[in-house]
């Protein structure tokens, strides 16, 4: 004569399952992180930071297979993430059009931005290494803390002078580190993804490399001299699984230091990543 | 009023003349915040370009196809106009199907405007077209009758028969809708039942951003933009069931800041007080070409 409403039901035996010292099925939680493709600047050389330059060619036909390469996994998401920046942007647009997707919610940060390069920006590598010599350049690319020159409100790179950052408070003098990028990226995560991905959503995130290194750091727990050198290759998904306390389960597979792991042609992957090691610039 | 209007925008340097009808030019016209002291809410409204299912001439409602070859250089052009006029916007609505979407997409790509807000929300999708959806409109004259299928087709409030819960074609199958109430979730729709739909989003979700200031641009299907305008300029319910909103041209609202009411513009094709974008020429033909396509 009794009834027993269905939560009741889950909540009995779930007490049930602890008390007897069950192991309880984690809750899994699947992270999609994707690096937006070659841009043009990238093709250029020259340092790009927050510019907002497009993606390439090769940039647009990268993403589209990261995409394919999505959907071929039956993976699926609930909610995307990007910055504020068209090269990610439209690599998350061609991910989502790939995997049919389009209709899910996305939230465009500035705090998943690449990391501001400083004076640095608009400049062409090659001639920042003929000025400042080869060390001092690879300092300011691949240091973990120390940042290029700023630049003041006086320039066009300042993000004071774009619309798009309107209603943000950036410093007079602003510049970037891979270590100031995490300062960004991390609370970001912490306040806005988080609660997503325990509310069990499924998360995509389509970013870029100084944004997906902080935020890898973080859940990888990888040291300031590893993730300074470690490079993610673009348009190339990387699958993390998360448990309960959001650590990432190590994925069969996976590419030391990270624990998740990437979709698509492994060796042609692990060579992207050792390749752009020996570029030493 | 008119007469202080007149004086504080005679003062302003980049005005453009007046003319008999009234004034338009810089003072109207959606451009950067530091321009003449704006006295109206720009909105606009865009609906999507040709779909595949429009080129296989089936009933589509809330199936979800893309947008074929034309419907894409249509959207383009949209955004080409928009860039060209010099409108910006804050944020963005579309509805959850991907021919409305990618529409938007492609106008903020030629505005450079990828980075604002979008919102999708269900309630901007087309008219559901219940058991009809994925017939050809032909068969279905076949089977039912030219008449019947105009009345599906054309009247305001007589809904196409319902699909059957069971059937792919209900949304509460799809698990796009999985986190709405199943209830909520229509069967079939006439422009009655669409409008009232949409009209509770209207209502609470993107008037209070137009209010806050925000430059809002929708883009989103037929019969929603139908239930919109008929809203905004007062259409009857006779007339807005003859109302055609050509594809992928953009059309332009200014709603008085305080009323919220459009103010007509001289270029305005009635009964619409909002003007479209583009070749006016053309697009007075597209508009009495599909009013001459009685079917």
């Amino acid at each position: 004569m009794f009834a027993l409403s269905r939560a009741s039901v889950r909540s009995v035996s779930r007490s049930a399952l602890r008390s007897f010292g069950a192991v309880q099925t984690a809750d899994k939680h699947t992270l999609i992180l994707v690096r937006h493709g070659e841009s043009t600047w990238n093709l250029e050389n020259k340092f790009t930071g927050w510019y907002d330059c497009p993606l390439s060619d090769k940039g647009h036909e990268e993403v589209k297979e990261a995409g394919r390469l999505i959907k071929a996994e039956g993976l699926t998401a609930d909610v995307a993430f990007t910055s504020l920046l068209q090269r990610a942007i439209r690599t998350l647009w061609h991910v989502l059009e790939q995997t049919g997707l389009m209709w899910i919610p996305v939230h465009k940060a500035w705090e998943l931005n690449e990391r501001h390069y400083g004076a640095l920006q608009g400049l062409d590598k090659q001639e920042t290494v003929n000025k400042y010599g080869k060390d001092q350049v690879l300092v300011w690319r691949r240091s973990y803390d120390i940042p290029p020159p700023t630049v003041d409100k006086s320039s066009p790179h300042h993000p004071s002078n774009d619309p798009r950052y309107a209603g943000f408070d950036f410093p007079e003098e602003f510049t970037e580190s891979l270590a100031t990028t995490l300062d960004r990226v991390v609370p970001f995560w912490n306040k806005t993804i988080v609660p997503e991905i325990k509310s069990g959503k499924t998360v995509m995130i389509a970013a870029h490399g100084n944004s997906l290194r902080a935020l890898v750091k973080h859940l990888d727990g990888i040291d300031e001299a590893t993730i300074a050198e470690l490079n993610i290759p673009t348009g190339t998904p990387l699958i993390y699984e998360l448990d309960d306390n959001l650590k990432p389960i190590p994925q069969a597979g996976a590419i030391a230091p990270l624990q998740g792991r990437y979709l698509g042609d492994q060796d042609a992957i692990r060579a992207r990543i050792e390749g752009v090691k020996n570029q030493t610039k | 009023m008119f007469r202080s209007i007149f004086v504080l925008v005679a003062s302003f340097a980049s005005c453009s003349a007046f003319t008999a009808n009234g004034f338009h030019g810089n003072f109207a016209r959606n451009k950067s915040p530091s321009t003449a002291l704006s006295m109206a809410h720009t909105l606009v409204l865009v609906r999507h370009g040709e779909s595949t299912w429009n080129q296989e001439n089936r009933f589509t409602g809330w199936v979800d196809c893309p947008l074929n070859e034309k419907g894409i250089q249509e959207a383009t052009s949209g955004g080409k106009i928009l860039r060209e006029e010099g409108f910006t916007f804050d944020k963005a609505y579309t509805s959850t199907l991907k021919r409305a979407i990618k529409t938007l997409w492609l106008i903020l790509e030629e505005l450079d405007l990828m980075y604002i807000p979008i919102v999708n929300l269900w309630k901007l999708n087309e008219r559901h077209y219940g058991a009809l959806q994925g017939l050809n409109k032909q068969e279905t004259v076949d089977k039912h009758g030219k008449d019947q299928v105009l009345v599906w087709r054309r009247s305001y409030d007589i809904p196409p028969p319902p699909v059957d819960e069971s059937s792919e074609y209900f949304p509460g199958n799809d698990p796009m809708y999985k986190n709405v109430p199943k209830s909520e979730l229509p069967k079939a729709e006439s422009l009655k039942l669409t409008e009232e739909r949409f009209m509770s989003d209207w209502e609470n979700v993107i008037l209070p951003e137009i209010k806050s200031g925000k430059k809002i641009l929708i883009a989103a299907h037929g019969n929603t933009l139908r239930a919109l305008v008929k809203h905004l300029d007062d259409i009857s319910s006779d007339d807005i069931t003859e109302l055609n909103i050509p594809t992928g041209v953009p059309l332009v609202y200014e709603l008085d800041e305080v009323t919220l009411k459009p103010i007509p513009h001289p270029d305005a094709i009635a009964p619409l007080k909002g003007r479209y974008l583009g070749d006016q020429e053309d697009i007075r033909r597209r508009i009495g070409a599909v009013l001459a396509q009685t079917k």
